[in-house]
């Protein structure tokens, strides 16, 4: 199974200085365990290579490397190579990190691949003829199973097995491959970019007349639901109400 | 400053109607123009009265924005004229909600509260969601779009359905939620319309919306785009009169074909999920001392046990589980507290959990006043009771 690895340009988030994504690395991880090592390619277009060499480090042995200036639009160099290659699998992390940031480069690759894409998968598996079971991770611990018809984009989700540690021999073992690729300069658009500021989080909706007590009782106690009281009732009744009050709200799973 | 002092004879003769044989007077005319309007003492204390009890009582902490209702028979009538009619809309702002199991989040609340700060000036909101949710009315939903239920796991063919509505109704805004499902939807429907995505969006005005990014290093800020995603908790929701949640035709979906061959829902395991993520804490404070009959209630009720400070520092259990400011804040939807107090660093560690219930001796407990459903008894009683109850159903 031959399997292409995403990497983005990634910085990290404290120093800003150029450094792999951890979810990419894992998503590494992932491709090696299921293929081996010798089927896995990492891709990466950008303006310089510094964070995706390090995941040479990490257990990559191939990496091909598109360079187009910077701004330009990476999707269709991309696409192109990835058409060229024709893996089964595409691996990609869930959201960048030092760039845009928004997540959406990989379902608009597996677009114009025509691919389906799955996002947040945290373990591989795979399964007989052209299939793949992943295993997706869902809020609150849950995950879902889901066997998938190859080829196919995912995207791979922090709860994934932790990314290989960075040696050194491997960083020096791995090759890459720089390609030069015709400049595709990106659609205008009218961001405007300025410092970060951190914005405050809505924490209760007090009355916008309430008074200070009133605000921190908000704040702090959260609202309660028009509470029901009932005062010295049976076990059993208490019991018979606890439990229709729970399953109202949906939390009860029926046993089984 | 001296009052001016008045001439009743001129101000009579500026009533005066000309023509006639009788003098004829109109008072219209004359009465004084003032900017501001004139108090009526009467109503001001109508309106401070609280409601119930035999004795009068005055809330001046009220400053006049929620009226409470007084006479039961004159509110339905009052709620009918309440509600938001949106009979010719100049353009629609759709919200997709997450709603998983057709219960609105929190956030999928906000959605709303954001749609109608995009909406002001004649638009309406749009609510495209499957139907069988609770009310979208309640929530702001001026029209809604009834989605095609998608029976198993199918993000595609859901995604297709919403890219549809968005392409055929006069739609200016869509809002998704930016949390695991709404942001993988949001983005299919941007790559499926070739449109930008304004993803995780941070704070929202008709005027400008701001992301991070470059790891939280820079803020992008610009106009609202057509497809927005929101972050929890950066706007408050709707909160105004109730919609009228009037139905919309939506073309029929295509059917697609989906590369998914099957999916299933493997459930967390309550006993080991971190007591953060979990989604149904049960726990136990310093009015439990049966700690093996709690932690059968906790499996019985295949929920995550958690513990008060009291129970973690006497060694009941285990550090790990402790609910509080220094313990774990939760993020659970239901926090069933047995025997707890309610210490305010307790209920700091709860303030996410949108249902409480509390089983406990003290009526009078911070716990009881916060709960949802509040039982005063005993927890040794309640906990066996439970478990038997639990056991019995099928
Ligand atoms: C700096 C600081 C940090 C703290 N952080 C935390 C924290 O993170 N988490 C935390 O929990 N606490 C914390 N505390 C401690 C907190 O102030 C309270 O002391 C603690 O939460 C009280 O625990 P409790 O409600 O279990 O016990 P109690 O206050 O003893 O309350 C017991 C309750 O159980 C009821 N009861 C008794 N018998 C029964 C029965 N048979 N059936 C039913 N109900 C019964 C009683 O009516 C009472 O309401 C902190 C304190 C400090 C100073």
């Amino acid at each position: 199974m031959k399997i292409v690895v995403l990497f983005s340009a990634g910085r990290h988030p404290a120093s800003g200085a150029p450094c792999p994504v951890p979810v990419e690395l894992q998503a590494l991880r992932l491709a090696r365990d299921l293929a081996g090592a010798d089927e896995v390619i990492g891709l990466h277009a950008g303006p310089v290579d510094g964070a995706p060499l390090d995941a040479l480090g990490h257990g990559l042995g191939r990496l091909i490397h598109l360079r187009m200036a910077q701004g330009d639009d990476p999707l269709p160099a991309l696409a192109q190579v990835l058409e060229e290659l024709a893996p089964d699998l595409i691996l990609a992390g869930r959201i960048g990190q030092g760039g845009e940031d928004g997540g959406l480069l990989p379902y608009a690759l597996a677009r114009r691949l025509g691919r389906p894409i799955l996002a947040d998968a945290a373990s591989l598996g795979a399964g007989d003829d052209g299939t793949l079971t992943v295993e997706q991770a869902l809020p609150r611990g849950a995950r879902r199973r889901v066997v998938l018809r190859l080829p196919a984009l995912l995207t791979v989700h922090p709860a994934a097995a932790p990314a290989l540690p960075f040696t050194f021999a491997a960083a020096r073992r791995g090759t890459v491959e720089r390609r030069d690729i015709a400049p595709a300069p990106a659609a205008a658009s009218e961001m405007e970019e300025r410092a970060y500021r951190p914005r405050p989080k809505l924490i209760a909706r007090a009355a916008p007349g309430a008074s200070a007590a009133e605000r921190l009782k908000a704040a702090t106690q959260a609202a309660s639901s028009g509470g029901r009281l009932l005062v010295d009732p049976a076990p059993e009744e208490a019991a018979r109400e606890i439990l229709a009050h729970l399953r109202g709200i949906g939390v009860l799973r029926r046993r089984g | 400053m001296s009052r001016l002092r008045r001439d009743p004879r001129a101000e009579r003769e500026a009533m005066r109607i000309a023509g006639g044989a009788r003098p004829r007077f109109s008072r219209e005319a004359s009465l004084p123009v003032s900017a501001r309007p004139r108090r009526d003492p009467r109503a001001e204390i109508e309106a401070l009265l609280v409601p119930g009890g035999t004795r009068p009582r005055l809330d001046r902490l009220s400053r006049g924005g929620v009226r409470p209702v007084r006479d039961e028979a004159t509110s339905p009538s009052e709620s009918t004229v309440q509600t938001r009619i949106v009979t010719e809309p100049a353009f629609l702002v759709a919200v997709v909600p997450d709603a998983p199991g057709g219960r609105l989040t929190p956030l999928d609340r906000q959605l709303f509260g954001a749609a109608h700060l995009l909406a002001a000036g004649g638009g309406a909101v749009l609510a495209l969601a499957e139907p069988g949710h609770d009310d979208l009315a309640g929530v702001g939903a001026d029209r809604v779009g009834p989605l095609a239920a998608v029976a198993d796991y199918d993000p595609e063919a859901r995604a297709a359905a919403v890219a549809q509505a968005l392409e055929s109704l006069n739609i200016r805004h869509a809002l998704f939620a930016e949390t695991a499902e709404g942001g993988d939807l949001a983005r299919r429907v941007a790559a499926r319309l070739g449109e930008p995505l304004f993803a995780g969006a941070e704070s929202l005005t008709p005027k400008l919306v701001t992301r991070p990014a470059r790891g939280r290093r820079v803020e992008q800020r610009r106009a609202p785009p057509r497809l927005v995603s929101l972050v929890a908790d950066s706007v408050a929701p709707y909160g105004g009169a109730s919609c009228e949640a009037r139905a919309v035709e939506l073309p029929a979906p295509v059917p697609t074909t989906g590369a998914i061959l099957s999916a299933e829902i493997i459930l967390a395991d309550p006993a080991t999920v971190p007591l953060g993520e979990a989604e149904f804490v049960v726990s136990a404070g310093n009015g439990v001392s049966d700690i093996p009959s709690f932690l059968d209630l906790a499996r019985a009720l295949r929920a995550t046990p958690g513990a008060s400070r009291m129970l973690c520092d006497a060694g009941l259990m285990p550090r790990a589980a402790q609910v509080g400011a220094s313990g774990t804040v939760l993020g659970a939807t239901c926090y069933l507290a047995l025997g707890i107090a309610g210490a305010p660093q307790h209920l700091q560690g709860i303030t996410g959990c949108e249902h409480v219930v509390a089983v406990n001796t003290d009526l009078h407990a911070a716990m009881v006043e916060r709960a949802g459903l509040a039982i005063i008894a005993d927890a040794h009683a309640v906990m066996p009771a439970l478990i038997a109850a639990l056991e019995d159903e099928p």
